[in-house]
């Protein structure tokens, strides 16, 4: 049955969108206004308390589309492309206004991290909001524990890769001015660094609290199916940028690549490989 | 000792061991059953022992509580999965209503070689079980109940199902999507004792169009049986599989004769006479033993607490001051930003 007209979510869901865009419009407004300011000049910042005003909204709007989508269907957001979509980016939403608010010298970084969160809106507008049936092996709190870990480790890659992203785009010469509120480009990977050193913690937990909710469910802590591969590549990845770049020092946009290829390699991990995989890993068996 | 070590405690060669292991993984993407698991033992052989030189030699790492506690956690991790490997057990049983486990009714049995635990000893009882179905037979959880013995002489009854596993001496049974009906038929030779047995029907509901098997009794003909249920199985609306309260007509045929039994009924056959007794059930399980696993757990955590540790002791919670880069210089204060 077509549950576009039966999905009581949406308007929740498609207003928390619009103050995203509301607030990523914002934000790239702001940063090229800063462009006209003199060198060592304070800079514009009036555009950054309403786009963490917008970012906000959009938190508690897709709060609402949620909560609204959980009454309807009965479970929570664990088990289709669609609901996965949506809690991702609440939780990054989450997240990311956080580090916006709590780190006003990287604000700018959100040029870049708020339309990466745009590929995940676009693509959730796009699909019909159906009900999956819960399977069985998911009543189970390691569950929580699982996608909750895995949630900080994506939220925490994305303000990484904004300030890389910004890192790079600052090499940009027309671009430059759009980042002039951020600190030197030394303090921005050295930030970004942390943030995916926080990002690996939080990453190394999530497969553990999979590990023992995959004991539960399935009878095997670790089988490499294709999501668990793809999970420990991810891990892997990031912790071999870690090591290069204390193994070579590597030069600080070499490092951005870096940086960047591992939130590629996250994105396709959690939007990709569960949605073609057959392993039991995907949901519902 | 070190001008041995040091060299295996290379961050490069660290680097080559994990490309080499994200090789490995790569090759096994998917299809895991069908590739050398030496794509993956080999990189990690690699990498455990230039972890083991790195822990011992590297001032970086082992002078530093949170690094030093990560870095003997994977490799505390990575001995561990091997000797779990070593020692491990996983196997598949079905077992029918109200008759025991016993290890000699395993199949798809797979063991390590060092593997030394005591099945044979284990004890539990078959139960019966339901299972929910949602609207569109999607399979809703399992309530299956079997007994072990409670210390005391008696029985202690548990209800497992799906992530709920019975765990005995280590041995962890998992219900399964595999399970069925079993027809509980005696038989009477002519001259002799009767037998008592069961047929398994093919799972249930999965091959519900297929209820039918074979059975030779001894010194009787090949007996052909087709078994006709009464589930309350519907695609349309939710429904609870029930082996208690399904019904079974039993069909028999053997060779030209074709008879529809009832529980409790009996038919005549060259050789003896069947009695239908009653409908039982049976639970398919996924056996799982691997006494590292708590060992596992334990030195993950530890693991990550160690890099949390590190990290909050190396960065704290706070923003660096612009001071302690020296490559540039920012500051953040209420009167505004100021980039230079």
């Amino acid at each position: 049955m077509n549950e576009w007209n039966t999905a009581t979510e949406l308007p929740w869901l498609w207003a928390g969108m619009t103050s995203y865009a509301l607030a990523t419009f914002i934000v790239i407004r702001g940063v090229m206004h800063t462009r006209g300011g003199a060198a060592g000049a304070a800079v514009n910042r009036s555009y950054e308390t309403p786009a963490f005003i917008f970012i906000l909204a959009g938190v508690a709007l897709l709060a609402m589309a949620l909560a609204e989508r959980w009454m309807r269907i009965g479970h929570g957001p664990f088990v289709n492309l669609f609901e996965l979509l949506m809690s991702q980016l609440f939780s990054l939403g989450v997240i990311y206004s956080f580090a916006y608010w709590r780190y006003p010298a990287i604000r700018a970084s959100a040029v870049v991290a708020l339309p990466l969160m745009w590929i995940l809106g676009v693509w959730v507008l796009m699909l019909e909001p159906r009900a999956t049936p819960f399977p069985p092996t998911y009543f189970n709190n390691w569950l929580w524990a699982h996608v909750g870990l895995g949630k900080f480790f994506l939220g925490f890659c994305l303000v990484g890769t904004g300030l890389a992203g910004a890192l790079l785009l600052r090499g940009v010469p027309r671009l430059q001015p759009w980042f002039r509120q951020l600190p030197s480009d030394a303090m921005v990977d050295h930030l970004a660094w942390r943030f995916m050193l926080l990002a690996f913690i939080f990453h190394s937990a999530m497969l553990i609290a999979g590990a023992v909710w995959a004991q539960d469910a399935w009878g095997r802590y670790w089988s490499w199916d294709a999501l668990e591969t793809s999970s420990f590549l991810t891990w892997l990845a990031l912790g071999g940028a870690i090591h290069a770049r204390l193994t070579y020092r590597l030069p600080m946009r070499a490092g951005a690549i870096f940086i960047i290829v591992v939130f590629i390699i996250a994105f396709l991990t959690y939007f990709g490989t569960p949605f073609y995989s057959s392993a039991a890993h995907k949901g519902v068996i | 000792m070190n001008a041995v070590l040091s060299p295996l405690a290379s961050l490069r060669l660290t680097l080559v061991g994990m490309v080499l292991l994200a090789i490995g993984a790569a090759l096994s993407y998917g299809n895991p059953m069908t590739t050398s698991v030496w794509v993956l033992v080999v990189p990690m052989a690699f990498l455990a022992v230039n972890l083991l030189a790195a822990i011992i030699t590297n001032p970086r790492i082992n002078r530093r509580g949170g690094l030093l506690t990560f870095h003997i956690a994977l490799l505390g991790i990575v001995v561990l999965a091997a000797l779990g490997r070593l020692t491990h057990l996983e196997a598949h049983v079905e077992l029918v209503q109200d008759t025991a486990f016993s290890a000699d009714e395993l199949f798809d049995d797979s063991r390590g070689p060092w593997h030394a635990g005591d099945l044979d000893k284990l004890v539990f009882v078959q139960g019966p079980y339901t299972v929910d179905y949602a609207p569109g037979m999607v399979r809703g959880l399992t309530h299956s109940e079997v007994r072990v013995p409670d210390g005391q002489g008696g029985w202690e009854r548990r209800v497992i199902g799906d992530d709920r596993p019975l765990v005995l001496d280590g041995y962890r049974f998992y219900t399964s999507f595999n399970k069925g009906f079993a027809p509980l038929l005696t038989w009477m030779p002519e001259q002799g004792e009767p037998q008592t047995g069961v047929v398994h029907m093919p799972a249930y509901p999965l091959f519900e169009f297929k209820q039918d098997n074979t059975w030779k009794p001894p010194g009787g003909p090949e007996i052909k049986f087709w078994l006709r249920l009464e589930t309350g199985m519907t695609e349309k609306a939710a429904w609870v599989l029930d082996g208690q309260k399904a019904k079974g007509t039993l069909v028999v045929n053997s060779g030209a004769e074709r008879v529809e039994l009832q529980p409790g009924e009996t038919v005549k056959l060259p050789g003896g006479q069947l009695r239908y007794e009653r409908l039982s059930s049976w639970m398919g399980y996924k056996i799982f033993y691997d006494p590292t696993l708590q060992w596992l757990f334990v030195t993950a955590v530890f693991g990550v607490i160690g890099m949390s540790v590190h990290f909050w002791r190396k960065f704290g919670a706070r923003l660096p001051a612009a001071d302690t880069i020296k490559t540039g210089s920012y500051s953040a204060t209420s009167k505004g930003v100021r980039y230079e």
